[in-house]
């Protein structure tokens, strides 16, 4: 008996933090099937108050070059503006069935960070981002969701003395403590989600490879 | 300082990776997005970048990205010039047919806006 529960212990000591991720359930987004994907300012839980207006820069490029005719954000957002909705969060509290006709969407994106901060340590600052993506399509079906978290710390060259190190550490640290630079992180987050990931938002009816 | 940009410049391609094969040509798009939220001054800066790189995509018979046309017709909104942002509007429509429904009610409010101020002069 004892033994048995210590070797159901070592198994799992051994297979350890070896998380499949979920398989995706794409059912509802193939019925969908949509063409164009309106992305509405994005929802912000970091307190970054210039997070949201950078982030919608990054959408559009990596959902179009997926396929997906993606409405101008910053025309959009203008437009939600004269509607009198400025925030993320007031627009996610809309009906997505009123935000896509509104634009004649076949979807809409909404996207929340969670994390957008660096945190400042002696030698070395680490950046992350945190965000949840979510879309649904004009009837109010959730099709697809993802979540993608990112930390950057700069690495330490493995070359030559120690103080040639500490020095390399201490300029790397110095640039981020002063320009933080997130966008190469939230870039590479929404690459991930939407290209190059395992699981990868389909392709659209505009890739070069037909979906 | 110059080691300091070459750090970074390091750093954003180690993490932007390499870059996949593109469907269209973007000619910076996101990053003067990115560069008018920091600093709307910027925003005549990205009008005028993105109308020369739409121009280069027609002089090349290359396909104008979703949304860029558009992009550019708000900017000129933005500076009241009400003819050039229709043109643009028109474009994006004639060039995407999702864009159909959103462009024609754009130019129709810009349109009815121009009666309406033309009438109380």
């Amino acid at each position: 008996m004892k033994a048995s529960l210590l070797i159901i212990c070592a198994a799992f000591a051994l297979t350890g933090c070896v998380t499949q991720p979920q398989k995706k359930d794409f059912t509802a987004f193939n019925a969908a099937k949509p063409r164009s994907i309106l992305v509405v300012p994005i929802i912000n839980k970091s307190l970054d108050v210039d997070a949201p207006n950078y982030m919608l820069s990054t959408l559009p490029v990596p959902l179009a070059e997926r396929g997906y005719y993606v409405f101008p954000v910053n025309t959009s957002k203008m437009v939600l503006e004269q509607e009198g909705f400025y925030e993320g969060e007031q627009i996610a509290q809309q009906s997505p069935e009123a935000l896509t006709k509104l634009f004649g969407a076949d979807a809409v994106l909404f996207v929340t960070i969670n994390r957008w901060d660096a945190q400042y340590a002696f030698i070395a600052t680490t950046v992350t981002v945190d965000f949840d993506y979510r879309m649904v399509a004009k009837d109010g079906t959730e099709i697809w969701t993802d979540k993608q978290k990112l930390v950057y710390s700069p690495q330490q060259q493995n070359s030559g003395s120690p103080i040639a190190m500490l020095v390399a550490a201490a300029i790397n640290a110095a640039i981020a403590r002063a320009v933080p630079n997130y966008m190469p992180l939230a870039r590479q987050a929404n690459d991930t989600a939407l290209l190059t990931g395992p699981q990868p938002l389909p392709a659209g009816p505009y890739a070069a490879v037909k979906p | 300082m110059k080691l300091a940009t070459i750090l970074v410049a390091i750093a954003t391609v180690v993490l932007t990776g390499c870059a996949h094969n593109r469907i269209y040509s973007w000619g910076d798009y996101d990053d003067m997005l990115y560069k008018q939220y920091k600093d709307p001054a910027q925003a005549l800066n990205m009008r005028n970048q993105l109308e020369t790189h739409v121009a280069a995509l027609e002089q090349n018979r290359q396909k104008v990205p979703p949304g860029m046309y558009a992009e550019i017709g708000t900017l000129y909104l933005q500076s009241n010039d009400k003819v050039k942002s229709i043109a643009y509007y028109k474009k994006e429509q004639s060039t995407w047919p999702e864009s159909r429904g959103l462009m024609t009610a754009m130019i129709t409010n810009i349109s009815r806006q121009t009666a309406t101020a033309a009438g109380t002069k």
